[in-house]
Parts: C-alpha cells; structure tokens; sequence
C-alpha cells in the first residue's frame, strides 16, 4: 500500500502533473463558478485536453477540475445569489444574505475553508473505504455484478425528481445506445447499412451532446424566457482571514457531521452533491442551538453546504474505483475518462492499477490544497468571471465540445453523433425526460452486456440470478428502490393535491 | 381530436423507433451452437423495456386532464417561433460540422462564433460587433494553438 501510494505522490508530485492539477482546479472554479456551467460541463470540456496525456497526467488534471468545481460554486451563489451548480443551493441561503450585509469575503473564505476541509476528510473515507469494498467485492460473479448495475441504474432512475418512469426509459434508452455496432461476438447490430455505425458510438461525443448541448440550450432558453444576465455587482471583495479562522473554530462538530454526510451520500449512486447539500444543511439546523438564524446568514450554514457538497467529490470516487459504479454525473463522466485511458474501474483497478489509484488520492488531496490557495488568492477574478454572459460562454463552449468530440478519432462523424445526441436530449429534456440515468446507461451499458452474457454462458438458467444470495439481494434492493419511488411519487402528489392552491 | 400532449409526442415517438429497430434487430446474426443465446439478446430486452414503459406513459397521459389545443400544425409552429433561438443555434452547429471538413478549423469555426454571437448577442451596436469579432478572433487560433503543438492534435 506505502509502496504503490510513494510511487503515486512522486508521479503526481512532478512539477509538470501539479501545474496540470492546479490548471484544473482553476478551471474547475472558472466552471463552478458560472451559473449555468456545472462541473460536470466543465469536466466534458477538458477531457480532450487528456487524450495525449499518459493516465496519470490525464486524471490528475480531472481530479483537478472536479475538486475545483464543486467548491466554485460558492463564488456565484454569495455574490449573485445563484448557485453555481446545483450542489451549491443551500450555499445561497446563507451565504448570499451575509454578502448582502457587506461581508462577501467572509462569507466566501468560510465557504472555501469549509470545503477544503469537506475534501480532506472524504479522501480519508476514500483511502479507508475504497479498498475494503473493492477486497470485498473481488468475489462478486457475473451474476452479482449484473445485478448490482441494474440496482445502480434504477436507484438512479428513481431518484429522478418524481420522474421513475421516464428515469427508467432514459436508463434503457442509454443501454440502447451502446448495443449500435459491432458486439462481443462480432456481430453487427443496427447498422441500418451506413458504414459510419458498424463501430458504434463513441461514450463522450454521446455523452457531451446528450448532457452539455442539451443544457447549453436550456440555458440560453432560461435566459430569454426570465431576462437575467449581467447582474451588476461589486466584486471588490477581501478576505478576513483571522474572523474565518475564529468562525471555522467554533464549527469542528459541524464540519464533520456535514463532510460525513457528504462522503456517506457521495458513495450511493444517483446521489451526489445537491442531496447531500440539502441532508446536510437540513442535519445542521438540527442540531444547531440557534437554528432560527439559519437563512439569515449564518457561518453554520454555509460550512454545512459548502462541507458536504466537497465530501461528495471523495465519497463519490469510493463505487467508482472499488465496484465500477459511478456515484452521480460529474463521476460517470470520470468513469468515461478512465475507460478512455484504457482503465477499467473496479475491484481490479486496486490490483491492476494500484499506482493510479493512489494518484487518484495524491490529486485529491493536492487539488484541496490547490483549491484553498486559488480561492483565497484570486477571489476578485473568479467574481468578475461568474458575470460572463450566457451569451458568450455558449457559442465558446459549443465550439470546445465540437473540437473535442472530434480530437478524440480525428473523425468528423463524432461531431455529428454530438450533434444529433444534442438534439436528442435537447428533446428529451423538454419531453421532462431526466438525462442522467441515460449517460449512466450509455457508461454501464456495454459491461452490463458483457457480465449478464458471462452468466448467462456459465450457466442459461435466469433462475440462478435469484438463486445467489448476494445478486438476489441486489435485484430486491432494485424492485425496493423502484416501489419506493413510486411511494414517495404518490405522497408528493397527494400532498399537492390537499394543498389549497393560491 | 386527441390533443399531442408532450408525454404523448415522447411515447408515440419511441414506439415508432422500437418499431422501426425491433424490425433492423431481426438482420443480427442468429446464435450459434455453443452460445445460449444470441447478440439479439440483450437490445431486445431493451426494446421491450422501453416499448412497455411508453405504452404505461401513453396510457397514463390519456387519463390526465389536459387542456385543450390548437391544431397540431399549429402547435408544432408555435413550438418553433417560442424556440427560434435555439433552432438557428442547433442549424449553425449543423452547418459547422458540414462545413469544417471543406473549410477547415479556422474558417469554419471562426464563420460558427461570429455567426452564433450575431445570434445571441445582437447586431445593433459597434461594442457588440467587436467583442464577437474579438472573441472569435482570439479564442479561435488560441485552441488551435494549443491542439496543435500543445497536445498534438491535428484539427482539419
């Protein structure tokens, strides 16, 4: 274990992988900090930049971005009031209210100490968990695996904002989408006799038309249907360092409490950050000896958001790398980067692939320290850039997405997959079709394929899925998080119902 | 007449693409001997899937209230004058992938930005006019810089 991580922290440690790292966070915060540009875009449109790198380089620099971006959308929701990424929202209820009343550089550096500390404290869940399941799931079968996909995918499915039915079409549309081309055996599938699909589509070019293009769109429709843009703000901002100190001193229990939560939520597939934000901030209140100041501008209320949404980033890495199951988005998306990279996550990574893992938790820990240092340092700037208009950034991201679907292969027909997968989701989304659980379908869908096959050829009897203790147990927990959703569907709309309405 | 619904339009449309790839599965080569089952599998489990859950969207959309509507053409019209924005962007993109090849990297992707901001931005001032052309001017060689010699990307 030393050996591998020694070998890791001197890869990642080399001057030319850290200024990757710290490129990354920038970006990462650039991202983050623009409302209507998540981390998961910002994570899209440096992946290109990747394909040349070696592993190692090519993941430290996403690591980079992922750190960066999950803190950096506290910037937009304490100056603007509108949070940067939806795992920020919480961040808004305090911290733009304690900006209002002229302290948006404390608000801000509580905010960044908080989640450098969110991020410290999910490595060290990552570091201790990751291993334990990966062991733990080296005796997972085909039979096992497959279940567990299908668990992941409805639990995300389900927990698609009161969506099940359209989250579970998105989920099989995905699976779809990955059975185009040639197959295991060989054998060519819905070719439709046009050369270009015989070897099927490429995951990023899907996966940047279906979620970046899609959003870009929505954006700019959000834009002309409210009107809003260019607020105007001052972004003269300071940073009381010994007044955070003295604030994050007094909130040891409640960074903790949320950073837990965060790395615990972060881990469950189909969570991620917006949850955890709201468990968190919610748990905090709680506890709290003066929950009545909660949304006023309280420093607890911003450690609670600003603490989980950064646990996430570590907690969401743990199924990832030890099962091959992505926690949320921005995670499937990383799954795609090391597939790309010709690493497959999963129990085997931490045999195969020791070294790369431990570089995984080298940047994650020099992406917090990174993260801290570019916040503090160039709060001002990073303000100025969460004013970029939607009117700017689309056509300039667009372009990036184009650019980099088509690196990948060189090949101009992967700038029409995005093109037509944008159309497709943009479709979707208006259809109220929710689009993660389709990029977790495209993601899993070719080792679903591959593991139910290997069942299926050691033994053809579907029965043996339910005869195994711990594939049974995945496939109740699937059905379960079906019927739950359904539940808590009817409970949401019963409760609608008997709402006078105003 | 049957008002189209946007549940109605998204299970109607992908009960004619199951439709349309239930036939195309039929040409996936059979299994042979030794294999359990055949490549045909697995998609069409998949086809069934989203088949039943269409007809469980349709059928519900029929039991949900729904106010009345406009012609169907009428309503596809106004659909797209609402979103005109966002159509001339997606053919922009269209015409960028067509063009890039012919064009190449530079020409086409600076004619994609400048067009796309005169787009969203507007056309009326000289302060817009020149951060479009600013942008474009710079944004355009910067990437291909950076592909090119930086990573060592060729761009058409």
């Amino acid at each position: 274990m030393s050996d591998f991580f020694l070998q890791a922290l001197t890869e990642v440690g080399s001057p030319a992988v850290m200024g990757l790292i710290i490129l990354g966070v920038l970006f990462g915060i650039v991202g983050g900090s623009i409302p209507g540009f998540t981390v998961t875009m910002a994570i899209l449109v440096v992946f290109p930049f990747t394909f040349a790198m070696d592993p190692v380089s090519g993941v430290s620099l996403m690591v980079g971005v992922f750190v960066g971006g999950y803190s950096g959308g506290i910037v937009s929701g304490v100056m603007l009031g509108i949070p940067g990424t939806p795992s920020s929202i919480t961040t808004v209820y305090d911290g733009y209210p304690m900006a209002q009343r002229g302290e948006p550089g404390r608000a801000l550096g509580i905010g960044v100490m908080a989640s450098f500390l969110g991020t410290l404290i999910s490595v060290a869940v990552l570091v201790f968990f990751g291993p334990l399941i990966a062991s733990f799931s080296m005796n997972f079968r085909p039979w096992e695996i497959t279940a567990l996909i299908v668990f992941a995918l409805t639990l995300v499915a389900g927990l698609s904002n009161g969506a099940l039915l359209k989250g579970l079409l998105a989920a099989a549309i995905g699976l779809l989408i990955t059975t185009v081309g040639y197959d295991r055996n060989s054998n060519l599938r819905f070719d439709f006799d046009l050369p270009a699909l015989s070897s099927g589509f490429e995951m990023l070019p899907v996966m940047i038309g279906v979620f970046a293009f899609s959003q870009l769109l929505g954006n700019i429709e959000k834009m002309r249907d409210e009107g809003t843009n260019g607020k105007s703000v001052d972004t003269n901002v300071t940073i009381p360092y010994r007044l955070i100190m003295k604030d994050m001193a007094g909130q040891k229990l409640n960074t903790l409490r949320s950073s837990l939560i965060g790395s615990l939520i972060g881990a469950l597939p189909g969570t991620g950050g917006t949850v955890a934000n709201f468990v968190s901030y919610d748990q905090a209140k709680k506890f709290s000896r003066r929950p009545e100041e909660f949304g006023k501008g309280t420093p607890s209320g911003i450690v609670a958001s600003e603490a989980s949404n950064s646990a996430v980033a570590g907690g969401a890495f743990v199924p990832t790398l030890a099962l091959g199951i992505p926690g949320d988005l921005p995670m499937a998306i990383m799954m795609g980067v090391l597939i790309l990279h010709g690493i497959t996550p999963g129990p085997m990574m931490f045999e195969q692939n020791p070294v790369l893992v431990g570089a995984i938790y080298a940047s994650l820990l020099i992406g917090a320290i990174a993260m801290v240092l570019c916040n503090l340092l160039l709060v001002r700037w990073f303000a100025k850039i969460s004013l970029i208009p939607q009117q700017i950034l689309v056509p300039v991201v667009l372009m990036l997405c184009a650019i980099g679907a088509y690196a990948l292969n060189n090949n101009v027909f992967d700038i029409w997959v995005l093109f037509i997968f944008g159309v497709i989701g943009y479709l979707l989304w208006k259809a109220g079709v929710p689009l993660t659980p389709l990029i977790l379908g495209v993601v899993l869908g070719n080792n679903l394929e591959r593991q139910l096959f290997r069942a299926l050829e050691l033994d053809p009897n579907w029965l043996t899925f339910l005869t195994r203790p711990l594939s049974a147990l995945f496939l109740a927990l699937a059905v379960a998080s079906v019927v739950f959703s359904l539940y808590q569907d009817r409970k949401v709309k019963r409760l609608q119902q008997a709402t006078p309405s105003p | 007449m049957l008002t189209l619904t946007k549940d109605r339009a998204l299970a109607l449309a992908l009960l004619l693409i199951v439709a349309v790839m239930w036939v195309e599965s039929g040409t996936i080569r059979p299994p042979t001997s030794w294999q359990p089952y055949g490549s045909a599998l697995f998609p069409r489990i998949l086809l069934i899937t989203i088949a039943l859950l269409s007809i469980i969207i349709l059928l519900r959309s029929l039991f949900t209230k729904v106010t009345p509507q406009p012609s169907l053409g009428r309503a596809i019209t106004e659909w797209f004058l609402r979103r005109k924005t966002i159509v001339a962007l997606f053919f922009l993109f269209g015409l960028y992938a067509a063009l890039l090849p012919v064009l190449g990297y530079i020409v086409a992707t600076m004619s994609f930005l400048i067009a796309s901001f005169a787009l969203l931005l507007g056309i009326d001032t000289k302060r817009k006019w020149a951060i479009n052309l600013g942008i474009s001017c710079i944004f355009v060689p910067l990437v291909f810089v950076i592909f090119r010699f930086g990573l060592n990307v060729w761009l058409p």
